[in-house]
């Protein structure tokens, strides 16, 4: 038996020995890293943020390298030839630019405040009381946000621009066609499931106490809703509002087609963007400059959400 | 400061009644507590007088004015919660002045008056602090400054102390009741906790499955249960029930008979089936017996287990004889007795000892219906007896 095991170990240790010497790099390397996973950790944590990193930064870079380049030149250099910052200013004096960014941005505003304003109080009736068909009311929210918004661009383009009857029952008083009102209408109703969705699940945790406490101390219940329970849902607001406000800046579909082409008719950014493709010419510098001011007001907002976006505002107020 | 008039308020959800045909009529400064068990509905009551529930039928008066429809804001009422609910995104400033920034007072009179209510709850020179650096009692009290701040007919609160720790809890209590001596108004306190309910109340009404069991005062519900609900309910350790047959001369349960004089109870004839109720300080030891108004004849027990509380001893005791003419269960025949005896008296486990009851203050209630048929059992004991069945009635 002694003996029996001897051997065995020897020829265990004799195995190791010889699958040392018999692997290749490669088997040696997976050894080490499976022994010191955080070796492995490391190295995947530096691959996978540079391909991160590269994959959303080098378009921006693009962009700018595109920017700096000559008009007309096709041949773009990964280093610019030069840092000539005018095409940022061309892009406003060329075309109304800035007003093609108001446009933008007043979509994206004035949904935004639709969105929270609605989406408040439908989240907190589905969040904060109890009624009859409160579930399949959320379901049909829920299989509505399905819907692509493409396959409803018809039928709406028919009613603001041609003012057919809707449902065959009224037609609307005005023509909306190529006012703000063609696409806030339809986008704030596409941002909207989501935005309640959001709101329901943080209405529904401030406690009932706290409502009842200021409809007690003299609130309606309108009044508690804006005064206590949506300044402690501020993430929540916070995340929906933000949701919405790029969703609806980003926004191409309705907004480029439910307008005309000139700034004056309520055109979006991307319009503007486009102004810079004429028939004969496309100035891509330009068309890259216009982009990359577009993105500005996004990254800002980005930046200045993820300080607001902060919880814990409501821990240790109630004892439960 | 006003009355406080529940009229057939009834509350159901779905098929549950949480209250059921309530009538209250508190006086004016009167300080009254809900009290029962969980799920009695006390705090639904205290909800439909506060307006955050609407009842499903009855009328709700406060001072003159019909209040039932009226929103909660138009009440003229305060009220403190159990789970204190201060706005967590306010400072002390902001949530004791809500209810009166809403109402469009004056800068200078609100100021002025969050300074004074910030001082009578000793927390002025707090007025900056956010509501997550105070401590459970400061917040509380934070809590009732909010309440006090708008000078309300009504104060509500719905167990404000139940999440207090068991010291603040008591200092909390005398406060509370400082608070009402000084400000003299109507309060409608819930809780469940009977020594907040003995101290504090003016009345208790004690509840159970949504309907009002009795309302008197603290003592009155201690000494003259209207059913054997509240004889239950209030005091503790509870009271000792037994079921028993009406003897000659005796009452015969399971574990003893206790003699007593049948002439002397309206109503009980030989043969009836009442359940008997006394309480653990209404049993002797027969060497004591003389502490008793009126004792029974000594019964023999044996001694189970001590529980020596510092101030007096709780003992179990069990039966010696189980009778066999009864027709109850073996466990029922053998229910045991709580007794409360002086600590220094000389007593051990597992002993035979002999006990008297103390007629004039045990109990008889329907077996059926658990109504109260007799506070103490003696002839002399009539006029007990009397008023007794009369807050019987009061429902």
């Amino acid at each position: 038996m002694s003996i029996d095991a001897q051997t065995h170990e020897d020829a265990e240790t004799f195995d190791d020995r010889d699958d040392e010497e018999s692997k290749s790099p490669i088997k040696q390397w997976a050894d080490d890293w499976i022994r010191n996973p955080e070796k492995a950790y490391a190295v995947m944590l530096v691959f996978m943020g540079g391909v991160l990193l590269t994959t959303t930064l080098f378009p921006l870079y693009w962009l700018f390298a595109v920017a700096m380049a000559e008009p007309g030149q096709s041949n773009i250099p990964l280093i610019p030839n030069q840092i000539d910052l005018s095409a940022f200013i061309v892009i406003f004096q060329q075309v109304p630019f800035a007003r093609f960014m108001f446009n933008s941005l007043f979509y994206a505003t004035s949904v935004t405040v639709i969105v929270l304003l609605v989406a408040s109080l439908a989240g907190y009736a589905f969040g904060r009381l109890d009624f009859r068909g409160k579930m399949p009311l959320l379901f049909s929210l829920l299989v509505l946000s399905f819907f692509p918004p493409a396959t409803l661009f018809i039928p709406l383009f028919r009613a603001f621009n041609q003012q057919v009857p809707m449902l065959g029952v009224f037609t609307l008083p005005v023509e909306l066609y190529r006012t703000p009102g063609a696409v806030i209408a339809p986008i704030s109703a596409f941002a909207m499931p989501l935005a309640i969705f959001i709101l329901t699940t943080f209405y529904s945790q401030i406690p009932d106490g706290l409502e009842d406490a200021a409809r007690i101390e003299g609130t309606t219940r309108f009044g508690a809703l804006f005064r206590v329970i949506v300044p402690l849902s501020a993430p929540g607001v916070a995340t929906a509002g933000i949701l919405t406000f790029i969703t609806t800046y980003v926004e191409f579909f309705f907004s480029f087609l439910m307008t005309g082409d000139r700034a004056s008719d309520w055109a979006p950014i991307v319009n503007g963007v486009l102004a810079f493709q004429t028939r004969y010419t496309t100035r891509y510098d330009l068309q890259a400059a216009a982009s990359l001011v577009a993105i500005i007001p996004v990254a800002i907002l980005v930046v200045v959400a993820q300080e607001k976006i902060i919880s814990g505002l409501t821990q240790g107020a109630l004892k439960e | 400061m006003a009355r406080v008039k529940l009229t057939d308020v009834t509350k159901t959800y779905d098929d549950v009644t949480a209250v059921n045909n309530m009538n209250l009529d508190l006086k004016d400064g009167e300080f009254i507590t809900l009290v029962g068990p969980s799920g009695c509905g006390k705090s639904t009551t205290l909800e439909t007088i506060a307006g955050l529930t609407k009842p499903t039928s009855g009328e709700i008066l406060i001072g003159d004015r019909e209040v039932t429809n009226l929103p909660p804001k138009d009440r003229g009422i305060a009220m403190v919660f159990q789970n204190i609910a201060l706005f967590p995104h306010m400072d002390v400033y902001d949530n004791i002045s809500f209810g009166l920034r809403l109402r469009d007072y004056p800068k200078e009179e609100v100021d002025e008056r969050v300074e004074e209510a910030a001082r009578f709850v000793e927390l002025d020179g707090m007025l900056n602090r956010m509501p997550d650096e105070m401590s459970g009692g400061q917040r509380q009290r934070v809590a009732i400054a909010r309440s006090i701040v708008r000078e309300p007919d009504v104060f509500l609160m719905d167990e404000p102390l139940a999440n207090l720790d068991a010291k603040l809890r008591v200092n909390m209590r005398t406060e509370l009741q400082r608070l009402h001596k000084q400000l003299d108004t109507t309060i409608i306190y819930v809780t469940h906790n009977q020594a907040e309910a003995m101290t504090l109340s003016d009345r208790i009404a004690v509840l159970n499955t949504g309907e009002l069991q009795q309302i008197a005062s603290p003592l009155e519900c201690y000494n003259q249960p209207n059913n054997r609900f509240v004889a239950g309910f209030i005091g503790s350790p509870s009271m000792n029930f037994a079921m028993s047959t009406v003897g000659e001369g005796r009452l015969e349960t399971g574990g003893f008979d206790v003699d007593f004089d049948i002439a002397a109870v309206d109503g009980v004839g030989t043969g009836d089936r009442v359940e008997m109720g006394i309480r653990p300080e209404d049993i002797y030891l027969t060497e004591n017996s003389e502490d008793a108004l009126d004792p029974s004849d000594p019964i023999g027990v044996e001694t189970d287990v001590l529980e020596p509380m510092g101030d007096q001893i709780f003992v179990y005791l069990k039966p010696l004889t189980a009778h066999d003419d009864t027709g109850m269960g073996e466990a029922e025949q053998r229910e045991g007795l709580l007794m409360s005896v002086d600590p220094d008296t000389d007593i051990a486990e597992d002993q035979s000892v002999e006990v008297v009851f103390d007629r004039g203050q045990m109990h008889l209630f329907d077996a059926d219906t658990g109504d109260a048929l007799s506070h103490g059992v003696v002839k002399g004991t009539a006029a007990t007896t009397e008023s007794g069945e009369d807050s019987a009635q009061v429902d």
